[in-house]
C-alpha cells in the first residue's frame, strides 16, 4: 500500500512538471503567433535542427553533457535545500583551472585527463565554499550571494585570459591543452565526446550519494527540514557546506569537462548561461539525476535547433533564454521542488496529504 | 601618477555628484523591495523586475515619443509582474525563492527576445527620448550642494524623497501598521478584520511598480537606450541593501547611499589608476565582494519581519 502510494506521488509530480512544461510551450507559441512569427514552423525547425540527423543529433548531446553535469550539480545542493545560483561562475572557474592544468603540465593521458577533471572540481568546488560559508555561519541568504559571486568570477576569467595567461591566435583564449589532456570523439567527425560517459557517471555517483549512503540522507534530511534533522543529530551546517560543495565541484567539472572534450582550451565567454540552464534543467529533471539527463536532452536540443530555427526563420535566437525562463515560472507555480523534498520524507503519509490537495486550494481561489 | 594625486582626483564633488545619480535606481528597488519584505514575502527577482522596466520604458518611449509614456509602461509592467508573482506566491504558496528566480531568468530572456523581434538587431535600442534633467537657478549659486544636486534626472526628487514618504506610512498610518503586522503575524491581523493576502498583494504590487521605476531610471534617464542585461546586478545590490538596512526605511536608504557611493568609486577608480597598476575587472568586482563582504560582517538578524518567506495559510474551515 505505501508503495503504491509512494509511486503515486511520484507519478503525480512527474505529471505536474510535464503539464508546466507544456504550457510553457503553449505559451511560447502564442507568444511567437501574437509577434507574427509562425509557431508550427518554429517547433518544425527546432526538431529537425535537432534530431533530424546524425549530425544535428550528435550536437544536441553533446550540448546535453553540460547542460545535465550542470543541473546535477544544482541538484546536488537543491536535496540539502541550498540553492546553488553561481554555478555559471563555479563552472567559469573551473574550466579555467582545468586548461590551465591540461596546457602547463605534460603528463600520460591516464593520469593527465583526470587530472585535469580534478583541478575544475577543486575551483569549482573551493568557490562555491565562500557562499557555503556565508550562508551557515553568516545567515546570508545564498541566491543572492551566489548570483553576485558571479560577476567577480566572470571578471576574473577575463582578466586572466586576456592580460595574464599566454594567447594562442586573435581569440581571448589560453593556450590549447595537450592530447593527453583531450576527450576522444565517441562518433568521429562530430561533436560528441567522451565527457559523455562522465556525465552518466556523475548520474550515477549523484545518484548513489543521494540514496545509498548515510551522508547522503542527511544531506537529504537537512533539505527537507532543518530543525527536525537537527533534532536527529544530523549536523546540518556540516552536511550543507557539502552539499555547497559538491555542487560547486560539479559545476566545475560541467566546465572542465567543455574544455577537454570540446574547446580544447579556455575560451573567454565560452559558456552561453550553462550555469542557469541547469537551474531548468534540475527542476525539469524533477531532481533527479537521470531525470537531469532526459531534461538536458530537451534543453540541449532547443539550443541545438534554436540554431537551424534562426537560418531558416525570423525567428530570434533568444527564444532558448525565453523558453529557459516561462519553464522555470511554470515549475516554480507547480511547487515542484517543495513537492520534490516530499517523497524522500519518512514519514510519506503526513506529508503527501499535506500536499496533494494543492489542487483543491486551487479551486478556492478561483471562486 | 602618485598616490597623493590619485586620491585628489577621486575625492571630489563629482564623486558625490556619481553617487546620487546611481543611487537614484537602487533606492526605487530597494525601497520597493522593503515594503514587500515588511509584508513577509521575499522578492528575489527585483533584478528581473527592474529589467522588465527599463526595457519597458525605453520601448514605449521610443514609439509614443514620450519619455513619460515610458516611465507609465515600466511602472505598467512592474504591476503586471506584481500580480503574477503574488499570484503565484501569496495565493498558491509556491516557494519564493525559486519564483524570484523563475522572474530574474524570464525577465533576461524576454527582454533580449522582444528587443530582437521589434528591432531586428539584438544588444541595444535605438536612441529613445528621456526624462529631462532639473537645473535649479537658486541652487547654481550654492557650494557644493549645488554641484551635487542640480543638474539629475527629475526622478532624483522621489527617489530622495521615497524613504521619508515610507518612514512616515510606515509609522504612522494603518497602511503600516497593517503591512508590519502582515509580516510579523499575519494571523493576529487576520484575527482584527484585515485580509494580510490583501496587504501581501498591495506590498507585492507597489515594491513591483517601484523595482519597475528604477529599471526606467537606467534606460531613459541615466542613459538614452535600452541594452541586453543593463540593470547588471543593481537588483541584488537593492536587495542586499535591504536585508543590510533591516528592512527599516532609515537603514535601507542609508544602505542604498552606501552602495551607490561604493559604485561611483569604483567607476571613478578605474577612470584614474592606469590599467598596469590594478586591473579594471578588479572594480568592476567590487561593489559585489564588498556587498558580500559588508552582509558577512555586519549583518543584524534581529530587525526583519518575522514572517518573512513563509506562505500565509488560512485555518481549515
Amino acid at each position: 500500500m505505501k508503495k503504491i502510494k509512494e509511486f503515486a506521488l511520484k507519478q503525480e509530480q512527474l505529471f505536474t512538471t510535464i503539464i508546466a512544461v507544456i504550457l510553457a510551450f503553449a505559451v511560447v507559441a502564442l507568444l511567437l503567433a501574437i509577434t507574427g512569427r509562425h509557431p508550427g514552423q518554429a517547433f518544425y525547425y527546432l526538431i529537425k535542427g535537432s534530431f533530424g540527423d546524425t549530425y544535428n543529433f550528435s550536437n544536441t548531446m553533446s550540448r546535453v553533457i553540460p547542460l545535465a553535469i550542470a543541473g546535477t550539480a544544482f541538484l546536488l545542493g537543491a536535496k540539502a535545500s541550498v540553492f546553488n545560483v553561481g554555478i555559471e561562475g563555479q563552472l567559469l572557474l573551473g574550466a579555467l583551472a582545468s586548461a590551465i592544468v591540461g596546457y602547463i603540465v605534460q603528463l600520460p593521458k591516464a593520469i593527465h585527463l583526470p587530472l585535469m577533471l580534478l583541478a575544475g572540481c577543486a575551483a569549482g568546488g573551493l568557490y562555491a565554499l565562500i557562499p557555503a560559508w556565508l550562508k551557515t555561519y553568516r545567515k546570508v541568504n545564498e541566491i543572492l550571494s551566489t548570483i553576485m559571486l558571479n560577476y567577480p568570477a566572470f571578471h576574473f576569467t577575463h582578466y586572466m585570459v586576456t592580460k595574464v595567461l599566454p594567447i594562442e591566435g586573435v581569440v581571448p583564449a589560453t593556450p590549447f591543452i595537450e592530447e593527453t589532456a583531450r576527450f576522444r570523439m565517441i562518433i568521429p567527425d562530430t561533436r560528441l565526446h567522451g565527457g559523455f560517459y562522465v556525465m552518466i557517471l556523475v548520474a550515477v555517483l549523484a545518484y548513489l550519494l543521494l540514496q545509498k549512503t548515510s551522508i547522503g540522507y542527511e544531506m537529504r534530511a537537512v533539505g527537507m527540514n532543518k530543525e527536525a534533522a537537527r533534532f536527529h543529530g544530523i549536523p546540518v551546517e556540516k552536511r550543507m557546506v557539502l552539499a555547497f560543495f559538491l555542487s560547486g565541484a560539479i559545476a566545475g567539472l560541467a566546465g572542465a569537462v567543455e574544455v577537454a572534450g570540446l574547446h580544447y582550451r579556455f575560451l573567454d565567454q565560452f559558456s552561453p548561461g550553462y550555469g542557469y540552464d541547469s537551474i531548468t534543467v534540475a527542476m525539469v529533471g524533477l531532481l533527479n539525476p537521470f531525470g537531469v539527463i532526459i531534461s538536458g536532452m530537451m534543453f540541449g536540443a532547443l539550443k541545438t535547433g534554436i540554431l537551424d530555427m534562426a537560418v531558416y526563420t525570423e525567428i530570434p535566437r533568444q527564444l532558448v533564454t525565453l523558453i529557459n525562463g516561462i519553464v522555470v515560472l511554470f515549475i516554480a507555480g507547480k511547487s515542484i521542488i517543495g513537492k520534490g523534498y516530499q517523497k524522500l520524507v519518512e514519514d510519506k503519509e503526513i506529508e503527501s496529504e499535506k500536499h496533494v490537495p494543492a489542487k483543491d486550494t486551487k479551486k478556492e481561489v478561483s471562486k | 601618477m602618485n598616490l597623493g594625486e590619485i586620491i585628489q582626483s577621486v575625492f571630489t564633488l563629482t564623486l558625490l555628484y556619481s553617487t546620487i545619480r546611481i543611487s537614484i535606481s537602487i533606492l526605487f528597488a530597494g525601497m520597493g523591495e522593503m515594503i514587500t519584505e515588511r509584508s513577509g514575502v521575499l522578492n528575489i527577482g527585483v533584478e528581473g523586475v527592474m529589467l522588465l522596466g527599463a526595457w519597458a520604458a525605453a520601448i514605449a518611449s521610443y514609439f509614443a515619443n514620450n519619455a513619460w509614456i515610458g516611465l507609465l509602461a515600466a511602472a505598467g509592467i512592474g504591476v503586471v509582474i506584481g500580480l503574477v508573482y503574488a499570484f503565484i506566491v501569496v495565493t498558491h504558496r509556491a516557494v519564493q525563492a525559486i519564483t524570484g528566480l523563475a522572474i530574474f531568468l524570464l525577465s533576461s530572456g524576454l527582454t533580449g527576445f522582444l528587443l530582437q523581434i521589434i528591432f531586428e538587431h539584438g544588444g541595444n535600442s535605438p536612441r529613445v527620448p528621456t526624462l529631462p534633467m532639473i537645473h535649479l537657478g537658486f541652487l547654481e549659486n550654492v557650494p557644493v550642494l549645488g554641484q551635487i544636486f542640480n543638474d539629475q534626472s527629475v526622478l532624483m526628487y522621489p527617489a530622495l524623497l521615497l524613504p521619508l514618504i515610507l518612514y512616515f506610512v510606515f509609522y504612522y498610518t494603518p497602511w503600516g501598521t497593517w503591512l508590519r503586522a502582515a509580516g510579523e503575524n499575519p494571523k493576529a491581523l487576520a484575527v482584527v478584520g484585515v485580509n494580510p493576502i490583501t496587504v501581501r498583494y498591495f506590498a507585492i504590487v507597489a515594491g513591483c511598480l517601484l523595482a519597475g521605476v528604477g529599471g526606467a531610471y537606467l534606460s531613459i534617464s541615466q542613459t538614452s537606450l535600452f541594452s541586453e542585461n543593463m540593470v547588471a546586478g543593481r537588483g541584488f545590490i537593492a536587495l542586499s541593501a535591504v536585508i543590510f538596512g533591516n528592512v527599516k526605511p532609515r537603514g535601507v536608504f542609508m544602505a542604498c547611499m552606501f552602495f551607490a557611493f561604493m559604485d561611483a568609486l569604483q567607476i571613478t577608480l578605474q577612470a584614474v589608476v592606469p590599467a598596469g597598476v590594478l586591473p579594471r575587472e578588479l572594480f568592476m568586482s567590487l561593489p559585489y565582494v564588498l556587498t558580500l563582504l559588508i552582509l558577512a560582517g555586519f549583518i543584524k538578524r534581529s530587525g526583519g519581519p518575522a514572517d518573512i518567506g513563509n506562505p500565509y495559510e488560512k485555518e481549515s474551515r
